[in-house]
């Protein structure tokens, strides 16, 4: 055990001279919404960090299925069960607020991961991709490849996540700087069999009138890409998000412009290191740097950038690099140690 | 099958004075009601050994204010089980009611008891126009209220823009977060008054009994005077009461009015809602309810669910766990059955 | 005893699907290009899989709740056999449709030798399978999809019929054949019509549920595989959805939920009349904030419209009779 520490205290020495040794009883529980691969990067977050940090642990819970009921039922047990700090990804930006409170008048320090909640709520802050921000920027992304007087469409998620109204705001706020022209909003399909009907219907009937395509969730974005795959259609230019498989290879196969990465790893990896510091007595500092969105005052980003054919290859590398940029700032910026 | 049946005739509750005070305690032993307190006593130890941490004062705090709402969720189903029919849009009517409960507080600043009736009211309404359409279309009310569902939830959805309502009064959502002896949620005790009303309204008042007679057998019940169609909407008009009682109790619990508290179209409430009263014992044909049963039966779940995350089986393996404990209940509470009446009519 | 045209189960939707074709064609032309006509019929093999695995379970007045479970579970047995286990995709085909089989035949066997009702066990080995899936893929998708797989998901193979109907086809033949010529047909609808009256008639009760819940697994789990053709992934969401879907289809088709009377014909186009409105949604652009009303008011309509013809074919016989 000791031996293991030291190691580790070594390692953490290499990444960040300035780190002091943590507190080991911290029990860091990272909560997502619901099973979704965009979090699957936060498991091995968390135990990277856990292992580099001396954590107690930092363990990743899934709810078995996206809903707040039950993301709330999980959360009461890991208190239940002794965790003592938490990192969750908001099952509604809204609703979740109470039961953040709760656990942070435990005496937890909470973090919002990946999506923000509303403010007042008691967490220390967000740290995630702005969602309209990260729309608004794709969207211009697309623009710059088609021009002003382009003709979009957009695909997105489940009307009932306030953030899907703050992506169909961005995308419409961006395209009319650039000139462009929404034409159709496509809702509602998170799950792949809507999804891939309602895509392909749209493409059959429309694929001649719309220049351009821009997703703002997983599943549209993976859909869209074989859609466009299938017709064989390089002349409508499309920009996705996130990094699943077949977006990725749809963008090095020319089909797809680019896509929208966030970064789920680096996500979890500072949150569990920060959720660590915080118990072991750090405090934010009074006039920390948070930026503004929609929904908090108390805002991280953590980082959101546009993946072209080029950058495809080395996504990884990219996002380790704004991980690693964060990272070694954030002490001095953020925290009063 | 033939279980089914006796538990039906073992449950009733007409247990008339002259049988024996055996077949009495039989019976008791035999009703569902008892299988299911067997039940979650026996999880219940279960589950406190394996994790200490289950009988905590948190711990059991926060499964009676889980449980309150999905027993009330449970019984909104049930009213219109009885009838033999379906309420699919439980999940969207609790929404909608709730979040008209929560318009009327930000937007109209009305005070929160008149918010919560006007809530309430909203869910009434829902609930009636469902009865009316079924009554007069004469279709199934798993059609009527699957495309009622949509309507509600998109009206809903359209009208608020998926916004939520977070003005409201601190009195009420204080009393969502209010620890009773520190264990128990006020939520929970909403719950046991509702079921005590609705025990009464079934057991002791004619339109109860008209209700019950309705769903039995349609239409021997319009042939012994009453007005089916009228039974049916009020039955109707009931759930939708109920659910809009579960939607506020979830505005109480977390502080604000939000459209994704049942899930996309309130789907998610259709699980609780089901499994509450199947387990309690109420027939999907109608004609019979146990609000007893269905109480415990959504206690039970919501118990189940709880005792399974505390016990930290592999992150993604909880939904299989919690799959295959149900149906070691609903067998054991077979066996018990079977068991008793072996051992004891023979 | 025959009867007239439209005193047939199917006449009602039928009427729907061709005044809504008409209609949808007639204001927006590209709603009959052979492009969309595939894309539509895509969509309608498919979802008639899912429809079928329930109306078979609806025959014998009970439900399944778990199609979505089975058919999701197959769907990534089917991926994951071929991607981890690099199996030729028809053995892993085979493997996959087994799987859904066994796991409608443990339902069939469970709901007839305990007598509990089908609602709760499927109920219950929904959590259990759909928590296999989970705990087998973790929510990652499989990825390494054949591209012969690929293609006969999303390919024609005479322009504009996809691959994909010829399996949905032949098994709407199969399924009204059994369903209205042979003696097994029978018996699923004797039992779902009177289960008392259908044993004391010598049928085996117990043998007939298995046989519906085995057969209801085995065609979730087609509906599973062809879905991993269409997507071009192995998706453990496939099937969450399925549940409404599976009930809408056969109740507008005419399926008596209480039993004893489905129609192949009419749930085939219970399906095609929920595709349709699915496109129409999205060439009229709608206001996304107005679909779920604007398709609860179409199934609405579409019921509305048989019940009609019900009622008045009733009041019709009514009169003849006095």
């Amino acid at each position: 055990m000791q031996f293991k520490r030291l190691i580790s205290a070594l390692l953490a020495l290499t990444a960040v001279p300035t780190l002091a040794l943590a507190d080991s009883s911290s029990r860091v529980a990272l909560v997502p919404g619901g099973p979704h691969p965009y979090f699957a990067a936060w498991e091995q977050a968390g135990a990277d960090a856990a292992k580099k940090f001396g954590l107690g642990s930092a363990d990743y819970k899934v709810p078995q299925k996206w809903e707040l009921g039950l993301q709330n039922q999980m959360l009461e047990s890991l208190v239940t069960l002794g965790y003592n700090a938490f990192l969750i990804f908001p099952g509604d930006p809204v609703g979740t607020v109470a039961i953040a409170d709760e656990l942070a008048d435990t005496g937890a320090p909470v973090i919002a991961l990946a999506g923000c909640l509303k403010d007042p709520s008691k967490a220390v802050f967000c740290m995630g991709t702005d969602t309209g921000n990260s729309a608004y920027l794709g969207t211009k992304e697309l623009l710059k490849e088609l021009g002003s007087g382009a003709k979009i469409a957009h695909f997105t998620g489940f009307l009932v996540d306030p953030n899907t109204q703050l992506r169909i705001d961005a995308v419409n706020k961006a395209a009319a700087e650039g000139g462009a022209e929404v034409i159709q909003v496509i809702a509602d399909i998170d799950a792949p069999e809507p999804a891939e009907e309602k895509i392909n219907a749209y493409l059959a009937a429309h694929a001649k009138d719309v220049d351009g395509i821009i997703t703002t969730a997983w599943v549209p974005a993976v859909v869209a890409s074989s859609a466009l795959r299938k017709i064989g259609d390089k002349r409508i230019k499309m920009v996705g998000i996130d990094h699943d498989e077949v977006v990725l290879k749809a963008i090095k196969d020319g089909f797809v412009h680019g896509t929208m990465l966030q970064n789920p790893y680096g996500q979890g990896y500072i949150g569990s290191y920060v959720a660590d510091r915080l118990r072991s007595g750090c405090k934010v500092k009074a006039d920390a740097p948070f930026k503004s969105n929609a929904l908090t005052d108390k805002f991280i980003d953590s980082g959101t950038v546009f993946a072209g054919v080029n950058d495809v290859e080395n996504y990884v590398g990219s996002m380790q690099s704004i991980t690693n940029t964060l990272f070694e700032g954030f002490e001095s910026t953020y925290l009063d140690c | 099958m033939t279980d089914i049946r006796q538990e039906r005739s073992g449950a009733i509750g007409h247990v008339e004075q002259r049988q024996s005070s055996r077949l009495t305690l039989l019976r008791l032993l035999l009703s569902n009601e008892f299988g299911l307190l067997v039940l979650i006593v026996l999880f219940a130890l279960i589950f406190s050994t394996v994790s200490p941490a289950f009988l905590s004062k948190f711990s059991l705090y926060a499964l009676g204010r889980t449980a309150a709402v999905n027993i009330m969720i449970g019984f909104s189903m049930m009213v219109v089980i009885l009838t033999g029919g379906l309420n699919l849009s439980v999940g969207a009517i609790g929404v909608s009611a709730a979040m008209f409960g929560g318009l009327l507080m930000e937007a109209f600043g009305l005070p929160w008891p008149l918010a919560i009736a006007g809530g309430l009211a909203m869910g009434a309404a829902l609930g009636a126009l469902n009865g009316v359409i079924i009554v007069r279309s004469g279709l199934h009310s798993f059609i009527i209220t699957l495309a009622t569902m949509s309507i509600f939830f998109g009206v809903m959805i359209f009208l608020t823009r998926a916004e939520s309502y977070r003005d409201i009064s601190p009195v009420f959502t204080g009393f969502g977060r209010m620890k009773l002896f520190a264990i128990v949620s006020p939520l929970l005790i909403v719950s046991v008054l509702v079921a005590v009303l609705l025990s009464v309204l079934f057991r002791y008042t004619a339109l109860g009994r008209e209700m019950l007679a309705t769903g039995a057998n349609e239409r021997a019940a319009e042939l012994s005077g009453i007005r089916v169609n009228r039974m049916i909407t009020y039955c109707h008009m009931l759930s939708g009461i109920l659910a809009g009682v579960a939607g506020v109790m979830l505005v109480s619990r977390t502080g604000a009015a939000i459209p994704s508290m049942a899930g996309q179209l309130g789907q998610d409430w259709l699980l609780p809602a089901f499994l509450g009263p199947v387990l309690g014992g109420t027939l999907l044909t109608g004609g019979r309810v146990s609000v007893l049963g269905t109480f415990l039966g959504s206690f039970l779940v919501t118990m189940l669910t709880t005792g399974l995350l505390l016990m930290q089986v592999g992150a993604f393996w909880v939904q299989t766990y919690l799959g295959l404990l149900l149906l070691l209940a609903v067998l054991l509470d077979l066996f018990r059955r079977s068991y008793l009446t072996r051992r004891k009519l023979i | 005893m025959s009867r007239r045209i439209w005193e047939n189960d199917w006449f009602g939707p039928l009427l729907v699907v061709v005044v809504a074709v008409a209609i949808v064609g007639a204001l927006n032309p590209s709603f009959l290009s052979p492009f969309n006509i595939q894309i539509l019929l895509l969509a309608i093999s498919v979802n008639a899989m899912i429809a079928f695995s329930q109306m078979i379970i609806i025959a014998i007045g009970q439900m399944n709740l778990s199609v979505g479970a089975i058919g999701g579970l197959a769907a990534i047995a089917f991926g994951g056999m071929m991607e981890v286990w690099g199996i030729p995709w028809p053995i892993a085909a085979f493997l996959a449709l087994a799987l859904g089989l066994v796991a409608g035949l443990a339902n069939g066997v469970l709901v007839a030798f305990t007598g509990i009702s089908a609602f709760v066990i499927t109920l219950a080995t929904l959590s259990a399978y759909k928590g296999v899936n989970l705990g087998i893929t973790e929510a990652q998708p499989f990825y390494e999809i054949p591209a012969t797989v690929k293609a006969l998901g999303n390919e024609t193979f005479l322009h504009p019929l996809p691959w994909l109907i010829i399996p949905c086809v032949v098994v709407a033949l199969l399924l009204w054949y059994l369903l209205n010529r042979l003696p097994l047909g029978r018996s699923i609808l004797a039992v779902g019509g009177n289960e008392h009256a259908a044993e004391l008639s010598g049928i085996s009760v117990r043998g007939i549920v298995i046989t519906a819940h085995a057969v209801s697994g085995l065609l979730a789990a087609l509906a599973g595989i062809m879905l991993v053709g269409r997507l071009q992934l192995g998706q453990p969401t496939i099937g969450d959805d399925w549940l409404i879907l599976s009930f809408a289809a056969p109740v507008i088709g005419g399926a008596i939920l209480s039993g004893g009377h489905v129609s192949v014909a009419g749930t085939f186009l219970g399906v095609a009349i929920v595709a349709i409105f699915t496109q129409v949604l999205v060439l009229f652009n709608i206001d996304p904030f107005l679909v779920q009303v604007v398709l609860g008011v179409l199934i609405l309509w579409a019921v509305g419209i048989n019940r009609f013809r019900e009622v008045r074919a009733q009041r019709h016989a009514e009169q003849v009779a006095t």
